[in-house]
């Protein structure tokens, strides 16, 4: 189910009520929204459904069998069973065919398995993940089944996160939600916001620029491909970011509270701040599951760097099993161990200017290879910034220079103004909120493309 | 008000304020879904969703705002077939003796090249996107003026996208020499919009989808235009594996009556694997190459890679094709 969708809209608003008026029969409560967080998710493919029931069994047992087992050995082994089932759900569904084209490519085998990829499964195994290595560090008591369930399966985060950490999510599960307490004003805010970075500007940019420019580069001006290449930039953040706030804006009006996911990230002065500032829940697992049981920064220099690029392949090859994604990976690591290695901290005025046109930069100049389908259209994609300037340029056009200054500009509002703003939503009658609300979607809706696209993040 | 009840009242009120203010682009959604129980409930209830808000004028504010930024006709419904050359007269029994057999001249074949190149414009359903970029991408003497691709259209259901409307219109700006066709994938439904049929498959549906098909590649030849019709791809999945051959047939047979000015490209068999049956990967230039996305259906560029070398191959019986 998608969430701009009238599906989605009529779903909500039958499970929303429901959720609040079974509020305070926990039992009740977590049985309902486990089953809508299901209905949800089947209605992709309800086969897939198994597969995540079988992920939360599986992660259950595992977690209590940790959490009782006394000698150190065995919980090393349950937690190895448990890492390497969820890792092994991970690398079947979607790098199967990456490793068996990868090998052909060297011995020429011809092994092929038709594999789907189950949408979100690199969410909600990640979070697996998380719930089982806190319960090893001895972070976490395991709670009951019936718990993690909806905590793993919940449908706000479910296909393309935030990834909520068992921390952050397990004790809102314990107790009932305080109905007096929910921030309806930056609910609102979020779910509207969100619907218009993906409609209007997300889709806007694909279909009028860059869709058409990264399929064949070589046909289109250097100021166009140029274009694009900002235009992908605004688009995946519009299109990822447009999710979260949707996912988070949900959540809160269910009565529960997700991690922030991003924060301006195109205002980063460096990679370091850069990735502090996207998809913060996934950089936040990355340094805790993997950059630092690699050692971190604690074991030299040298070392330091290896894990910087270790853990940015990783997350690279994490968001699609192509090489593509690795170089995206490397080129990430690779400066974020330049930094390092400089000291670069800027401070002034002017260099933290320079420091954002830069990172801004080296961050679209990356992009290039996590959108281009293959290494030889990521290189007519470079080669083409060059050399064909002072062609015509007819994608150029004003709405889509638009949606990218937009995308860029929004960065720069002070958050004290979306605060205020919220405030003074808040306070209007509850009627002059819903025609607030209902003039948006409309606008959202008239002005965005015709038809939904996918977002960009389910298939990772 | 409790703020979380609060929540729910707004919630409520802006889903519907914003239902009757965009009544009829709720209606149009309504009409194009598959025919079903969802659609019979949706249609149920934005029939008087549209009654009351056209009786409040609350559709005049999206309407104003479509004028405005050039969309006014998107949330109209039409399921007129438009085609204007009369059906083919049956050809007359023969009354003189045939004449002796001669093998006719062999028509010299125009030259294209990149300073003078073929004009192709390519349409269709979703299928259509990626093969119309790869033509894009070969360049030189083929000369793509434009890629247009609509999700879920075909030529079954014009309520959903008139393709009839806009196939009138397009060739007109775009000048093309070639029409390259992507239509099918989406049309296995039981009706047809501006037509009464039978169920997919059935003699009547058939018949009607046979007509349009063979419409447009006529109405297209009458202005010179030459007609490629791409097959579809063996499917992974049992539901496509039997609606897809039912349109191919259709395609092939109308693309080999008109063979002077038309031409079926049969992507069944040039995408299937050794044993002819569905596969993601093929070898192409000695790797194994993924040529078919996870869905099952839609092709990836190297599919589409194929394909377009596929079409020009074809284009080269009739075209000749320089530099």
């Amino acid at each position: 189910m998608l969430f701009p969708t009238v599906t989605f809209a009529v779903f909500f608003l039958i499970v929303l009520p429901v959720s609040w008026s079974l509020m305070r029969h926990q039992s009740a409560w977590r049985l309902f929204i486990l089953a809508a967080s299901f209905v949800f998710y089947a209605w992709w493919d309800w086969r897939f459904v198994f597969l995540l029931a079988a992920s939360i069994v599986v992660n259950q047992a595992l977690a209590v069998s940790i959490y009782r087992a006394e000698a150190n050995t065995a919980r090393k082994t349950l937690l190895g069973a448990a890492v390497a089932f969820d890792l092994g759900l991970l690398a079947y569904f979607k790098y199967t065919n990456f490793f068996l084209t990868s090998v052909d490519n060297v011995v020429g085998t011809s092994w092929i398995a038709n594999v789907t990829l189950p949408v979100g499964v690199s969410f909600f195994t990640f979070m697996a993940i998380s719930y089982v290595v806190d319960t090893y560090r001895g972070e976490l008591v395991p709670t009951t089944l019936m718990r993690f369930a909806v905590f793993q399966a919940f449908f706000p985060h479910l296909v393309a996160g935030p990834i909520v950490r068992a921390g952050e999510l397990l004790p809102q599960l314990e107790s009932p939600r305080d109905p007096r307490r929910v921030d309806t004003g930056r609910a609102f805010f979020l779910i509207v916001t969100g619907l218009f970075l993906k409609v209007v500007i997300a889709n806007h940019l694909a279909t009028h620029v860059v869709d058409d420019v990264f399929a064949a580069p070589n046909r289109h001006s250097s100021l166009e491909v140029l274009v694009a290449v900002y235009g992908y930039a605004v688009q995946i953040f519009a299109d990822f970011c447009g999710y979260t706030n949707i996912a988070i804006g949900v959540a809160l009006l269910l009565g529960f509270e997700f991690p922030q996911n991003f924060a301006s990230p195109y205002t980063a002065v460096s990679l370091q701040d850069f990735w502090r500032r996207w998809h913060m829940t996934l950089s936040r697992f990355l340094r805790d599951y993997l950059y630092i049981p690699l050692g971190g920064n604690r074991k030299g220099r040298i070392f330091t760097y290896r894990n910087l690029l270790l853990t940015m392949l990783l997350g690279g090859l994490w968001h699609g099993a192509a090489w593509t994604f690795v170089v995206w990976g490397g080129i990430h690591g690779l400066g974020l161990a330049v930094e390092r290695a400089t000291g670069w901290r800027p401070h002034t005025r002017a260099q933290l200017w320079l420091g954002r046109i830069l990172t801004f930069h080296v961050v679209c100049f990356a992009w290039i290879f996590f959108r281009a389908d293959s290494f030889s259209r990521a290189g007519d994609v470079i080669v083409r910034l060059f050399d064909a300037w002072g062609q015509s340029s007819p994608l150029v056009t004003t709405s889509v220079v638009l949606a990218i200054a937009a995308g860029i500009v929004s960065q720069y509002i002070r958050p004290s103004a979306v605060t205020s703003l919220v405030a003074s939503f808040q306070r209007l009658p509850i009627v002059a909120q819903s025609a607030c609300v209902a003039v948006a979607l409309v606008l959202i809706n008239t002005l965005g493309p015709t038809g939904v696209a996918p977002f960009i993040y389910f298939r990772f | 008000m409790i703020n979380a009840y609060k929540g729910i009242v707004v919630l409520a009120l802006a889903l519907l304020l914003a239902a009757l203010l965009q009544a009829e682009g709720l209606r149009k959604q309504a009409e194009i879904q598959p025919a079903g129980f969802q659609r019979d409930v949706a249609l149920r209830v934005t029939k008087p969703l549209v009654t009351f808000s056209r009786a409040l004028h609350l559709t005049t504010p999206r309407h104003e705002l479509q004028v405005a930024i050039g969309r006014e006709n998107e949330d109209r419904i039409d399921t007129q077939v438009h085609l204007n050359l009369p059906p083919p007269a049956t050809a007359p029994p023969a009354t003189t003796k045939p004449k002796p057999h001669r093998p006719p001249a062999k028509p010299v074949k125009p030259l294209f090249t990149s300073a003078h190149p073929l004009r192709v414009w390519v349409a269709g359903d979703s299928l259509a996107q990626v093969p119309g970029d790869a033509l894009e991408r070969i360049g030189g003497a083929v000369d793509v003026v434009g890629v247009e691709s609509r999700l879920s259209t075909g030529l079954a259901r014009t309520d959903l996208y008139n393709w009839f409307t806009r196939i009138q219109q397009a060739p007109r700006r775009l000048h093309p020499d070639v029409v390259v066709f992507s239509f099918g994938a989406d049309d296995a439904h039981d009706y047809m919009g501006g037509a009464h049929v039978g169920p997919f498959g059935s003699p009547s549906w058939n018949a009607e989808y046979r007509r349009r098909v063979d419409g447009v590649t006529r109405e297209l030849n009458a202005e010179g235009i030459y007609v490629v019709w791409l097959g579809l791809p063996i499917p992974d999945g049992p539901g496509f594996k039997k609606s897809f051959p039912v349109v191919n047939r259709i395609l092939e047979s109308v693309a080999r009556k008109r063979s002077d000015d038309a031409t079926f490209v049969d992507t069944w068999h040039l995408l299937d694997d050794f044993h002819g049956r569905y596969t993601a990967y093929l070898r192409v230039h000695g790797k194994l190459t993924q040529i078919r996305l996870p869905d099952g259906v839609h092709y990836t560029q190297a599919g589409g890679d194929l394909i377009a070398a596929q079409v020009v191959a074809q284009l080269r019986d009739r075209y000749r094709l320089g530099t």
